[in-house]
């Protein structure tokens, strides 16, 4: 088990290793320049450049590069051409809103998807679950954008009962209406990523009904349901965790969006307005975090795996 | 729903009864309430600034932001009266007949927000650096300045190199603002200004707060708190207007006004930019370098249907807008007439031309799809290559790179850029460059005026570009607010004056 941790530690490092070059060259061929963007339309090419090397952007690419892995080496992930704050700390900021939207996503999305998963399997020759697949299968095609104006329309419009969008401006200082914001963005992701991870209970559940060992458990008196929890479920669980990694990082991406959808000041709109003002130090530090969190995400999933289910315990 | 429908035709009639029962013909709502001084006011803005550093960060939201309301100079303008210059740190002024010395008398008991007073130095140290330093925004707007001296405490003498009738707007501007020596703020993240607030916090991605400075020199703010709320999506802002989490929204989509007029709670008004949407013409380039090529495509362009399907905006057909000096209504210049353009674009040999438009993708989707149609009508076909602004500043602003390029100019008196043969439209005439510099080099306004009317008579006769509308931006006010200006709101918003009614 020791062994295989390291060895999962190790490609984690060699992941965000790769990722770290993958993400400094394609920013590379963005065109456009901070330096412009700062100087602005008034701007003698003069002074663009003069503005451009004292931002240091005129310096070789690879020495860029090397300046920005031995910051993060150093646990420094650089500074904010435009703003100035270093980009750690605008992460952080940014986090307490994305990293509580991005649970509540996956609280609804468990909500949504799992016990409506076995039911939508169990009752699948009845009407009800028939409705709840065809609905689910509906649901995962919804655009997140169209799911969350949708919701506005609803809840916010109409019922007036939550906020259309933006955050509190005294933030989680004001934990109420901090956690009221979250609502719909939260329902919005958890809603369609749910839907997705329904659809998979559903046919995880229904390949468990027909695994020898429910029809066994069944053939010694207990009813299909019973068998199928106790028995089915945790090989289900093993597989669902496996997916729900993937569903981490479906939330991240659904979280740019929606963010960009309810004007919450998260990690995803500071990213897409970073990329739009070239503050490519920004960018990149940025994308390297979200990189190593989804990274970590697989990581522990791995590692889970390895400690519920025996039989991959004793391979090793 | 249909409930509901029926209970609001109820209430609206029923309002309807008591507003003409009670007021007569006078259907403008105006703020019930006594004005709160401890009121805070909150607005929708678009545009988020990237950091508060006015001095080197370019972008009209700092200035919609920061100017007349944290940083001042010594002259501002007026936007709701034609741009007229005003009095702001200078009580008053003097230009020397010959118009090269202007002697501004400094005014008295001006505080900085961090307490310090200011001084005739702070003037002449400001002034001095915004000219020395070429990475401070505008700076070159004081380019022609000879000497910035400070003979008693009390007055500031800036003497020109050459008359230029630009001098004293260009000092409204951000080269004319007045920081203190020697100052040690974070300039990126804090303010010190002398306006009449101060900046309270900032929440990147959100919003800014500026409070009541009240130690300032003239009428107190109307209200305790100003917060900016930056709400860039049109619908989560007509959404927000809506729900009442804002008291103004700047800025709203016309398709959604309805929307915030059926809340009651909301006048919708308009007020006139200097604000041009451009059409460039890659002067340089073959064949926009011919000009029955520019004037088929300007012909080619309904722009009343344009403006109808954009929802606001008005005419206009010159480099010039209505609030700056040398404006004159050019709308008899061209009209709408695609047989003539086919026929001109034959005559030019330019059949079947294939160009492509290059356009910021912040602006909306109906201007690009609008001019495809329209210019494929008269055998032109049009690619729109969307691209965000910092591509754009380098494509085509600095190389140059473009066949047709959409951007809204929005400073004022800009004219300037069409004597400029190395600007990126690429427009280079003789007379043009002759008439804009006795313009600026004249001491009489009118005459000034008259000789821009010219010259931009002339750029448009030459279809160096076309215009396709000036845009007239739709402001949410409501009802509770008074006092709230009107014209120029994209680059000054001046809010002292502001008040919000107790509710």
């Amino acid at each position: 088990m020791i062994r295989y941790t390291l060895t999962r530690l190790g490609l984690l490092v060699l992941g965000l290793a790769v990722a770290s070059v993958l993400i400094f060259v394609s920013l590379r061929v963005l065109p456009g320049d901070v330096a412009q963007l700062i100087a602005g339309t008034e701007a003698t090419p003069e002074q663009v450049a003069a503005l451009r090397s004292s931002l240091g952007l005129e310096a070789p690419l690879w020495t860029q590069y090397l300046d920005w892995i031995g910051g993060l080496i150093r646990g420094d992930l650089g500074t904010s051409l435009i703003t100035g704050t270093s980009v750690a700390s605008e992460l952080a900021d940014k986090a307490r809103v994305t990293v509580p939207l991005a649970a509540m996503s996956l609280t609804v999305a468990l909500i949504v998807g799992i016990p409506f998963g076995v039911l939508s399997a169990l009752g699948r020759r009845r009407a009800g679950g028939t409705a709840l697949s065809v609905g689910a299968q509906a649901l995962a095609a919804v655009p997140v954008v169209w799911a969350g104006m949708m919701l506005v329309v609803v809840f916010a419009v109409w019922l007036g009962w939550l906020p259309p969008q933006g955050f509190p401006r005294a933030g989680w200082n004001d934990p109420a209406a901090a956690f009221r914001a979250l609502i719909l963005p939260a329902l919005t992701i958890g809603v369609v990523e749910g839907a997705m991870l329904l659809r998979f209970v559903r046919s995880a559940t229904l390949q468990a009904l027909g695994q020898d060992y429910v029809r066994t458990a069944a053939a010694k008196g207990l009813t299909r349901t019973r068998a199928l929890l106790s028995h089915g479920l945790p090989n289900v669980g093993l597989s669902v965790i496996t997916v729900l990694g993937l569903q981490i990082a479906g939330i991240i991406v659904g979280a740019v969006v929606i963010e960009q959808l309810f004007t919450l000041p998260g990690v995803g709109r500071m990213l897409v307005s970073d990329v739009a003002s070239r503050d490519l130090p920004k960018v990149q530090g940025e994308l390297l975090a979200l990189t190593g969190f989804v990274l970590l995400v697989g990581f522990l999933v791995d590692l889970s795996h390895r400690l519920i289910d025996p039989r991959q315990r004793e391979a090793s | 729903m249909l409930r509901r429908t029926a209970l609001a035709t109820s209430m609206l009639l029923i309002g309807a009864l008591l507003l003409t029962s009670c007021t007569g013909s006078n259907t403008t709502p105006n703020p019930t309430g006594e004005a709160d001084p401890n009121a805070t006011l909150t607005v929708r803005l678009s545009l988020e600034p990237a950091n508060l550093d006015i001095r080197h960060t370019s972008g009209a939201s700092l200035e919609q932001a920061l100017v007349d309301n944290v940083y001042q100079g010594l002259v501002t303008r007026n936007g709701d009266d034609s741009n007229a210059i005003v009095s702001a740190l200078a009580t008053a002024w003097a230009v020397s007949p010959d118009g090269l010395t202007y002697t501004f008398t400094l005014r008295q008991g001006v505080t900085f927000h961090d307490g310090s007073a200011l001084t005739a130095d702070d003037v002449v140290t400001s002034l001095q650096t915004a000219k020395d330093d070429p990475t401070i925004q505008s700076s070159s707007d004081l380019k022609n300045v000879a000497s910035i001296a400070s003979p008693d405490a009390s007055t500031v003498v800036v003497t020109l190199a050459q008359p230029n009738i630009d001098f004293l707007f260009a000092m409204t501007g951000r080269a004319g603002l007045i920081f203190k020596s020697g100052d040690t703020t974070n300039f990126q993240t804090a303010a010190n200004g002398t306006g009449p607030f101060r900046v309270e916090s900032r929440n990147a991605g959100q919003s800014l707060t500026l409070s009541r400075y009240d130690g300032y020199w003239g009428d107190k703010a109307g209200v305790a708190e100003v917060v900016l709320d930056y709400i860039p999506d049109q619908s989560a802002a007509t959404n927000a207007a809506v729900a009442g989490d804002v008291d103004v929204a700047l800025e709203i989509d016309p398709e959604l006004r309805g929307q915030i007029e059926g809340t009651n709670n909301f006048t919708i008004e308009s007020g006139l930019t200097t604000d041009k949407g451009t059409l460039a013409f890659n002067n340089q380039r073959a064949p926009l370098n011919d000009q029955r090529v520019r004037e088929a495509l300007r012909l080619a362009i309904d722009h009343k249907a344009l403006i109808d399907t954009l929802g606001s905006g008005s005419e206009l057909y010159g480099p010039i807008a209505p609030l700056d000096p040398g404006y004159e209504d050019l709308s008899g210049s061209i009209s709408y007439n695609p047989d003539r353009a086919r026929e001109l674009l034959a005559q030019a040999g330019a059949e079947n031309l294939n160009l492509t438009l290059t356009i910021p993708n912040v602006y909306p989707t109906t201007i690009p799809t609008f001019l495809v149609s329209s210019f494929a009508d008269v055998g032109v076909t049009l690619k729109v290559d969307s691209v965000d602004f910092s591509a754009w500043l380098q494509d085509v602003y600095q190389n140059h790179d473009y066949d047709l390029s959409f951007v809204r100019h929005v400073e004022a008196r800009d004219f300037g850029n069409w004597a400029n043969p190395s600007y990126y439209f690429g427009y280079d005439n003789a007379e043009v460059q002759g008439l804009y510099s006795q313009a600026l080099a004249t001491t009489d306004e009118q005459q000034s005026s008259d000789l821009l009317a010219e010259a931009a008579r002339i750029v448009s006769d030459e279809d160096a570009a076309d215009w396709l509308f000036l845009s007239t931006p739709l402001t949410a006010v409501g009802t509770n607010v008074a006092n709230f200006p009107k014209n120029s709101l994209n680059v000054r918003l001046p809010l002292a004056g502001v008040t919000v009614a107790a509710e």
